[in-house]
């Protein structure tokens, strides 16, 4: 065996670690791009909201007071769904929402910390007494859609879930106050 | 084949079984078969990564795409 031998075979081991370190940038870089291009193109990102609600004096008066909560229209034609998420229940357990239009969740927990997803949807976001979460999105199919809560509350969690019923833009219909309730069937 | 235990001794040997035991190597086998690993590995480690990366980007266009803006 040459003197030489070992050096060539060093070079290009080192030659090929930075082929595969070269890569591995690209790929890292392409997977933050993504993510940036669909953030700013498609509105797609982590819902992200810090707004006190004092959660001793939640249902008593303010915006999660219990003739305010489930979804109303605002006179600019917003809507914006409020919630209480509580052991071991959401309130209201329905809320209706319309297909193809922009739509705020907004929810509130008085006693632990619970979380909710969206079945079928990427609506997703813990609930911490204290706090206002708040989600924006745009559902893009009528139907009932399922609501647990995701994050174990206690003995009575599993039974901790509610329906989000989008209904089509054409039979959402405000009452005079702006407020949707959800059909019944 | 594994070697039969000295009855006379308490414990048994790492020599006992052949798969413990190091193989006889010379240095130049070594370095022939060293000239090859790094392509090999890279093509082993190259897949695995592009199946990953295919899912990933899969997942990310049919699944988590439709299913609508959040924010």
């Amino acid at each position: 065996m040459s003197e030489r031998q070992p050096e060539m075979q060093e070079r290009r081991i080192l030659g090929t670690e930075l082929l595969w370190s070269f890569g591995v940038g690209v790929l890292v870089a392409a997977t933050l791009s993504i993510i940036v291009f669909t953030a700013l193109t498609m509105g797609i990102n982590p819902p992200s909201n810090v707004e006190r609600a004092d959660p001793k004096t939640l249902h008593l008066s303010g915006e999660f007071a219990e003739h305010n909560l489930g979804t109303s229209v605002a006179a600019d034609g917003s809507v914006t769904a409020r919630i209480i998420a509580t052991q071991f229940m959401f309130v209201p357990h329905c809320i209706a929402v319309p297909e193809g239009r922009p739509v705020t969740l907004r929810f509130a927990a008085p006693d632990v910390i619970h979380g909710i997803l969206i079945t079928g949807t990427n609506v997703n976001t813990m609930v911490v007494p204290g706090f206002v979460a708040q989600v924006h999105t745009q559902f893009t199919r009528s139907g009932d859609l399922l609501m647990p809560c995701h994050e174990y509350c206690g003995l009575g969690h599993s039974e901790m879930w509610a329906t989000v019923q989008v209904v089509p833009e054409r039979a959402f219909r405000p009452d005079g106050n702006g407020r949707v309730s959800c059909a019944q069937r | 084949m594994a070697r039969e235990p000295d009855p006379r001794l308490q414990h048994s040997s790492a020599a006992d079984s052949q798969s413990d035991v190091a193989d006889e190597i010379d240095d130049a086998a070594l370095a022939a078969v060293m000239e090859h690993v790094p392509l090999g590995a890279g093509v082993l480690a190259g897949t695995a990564v592009a199946l990953l990366v295919l899912g990933y980007l899969l997942i990310y266009a049919l699944v988590f795409i439709p299913r609508g803006t959040v924010g």
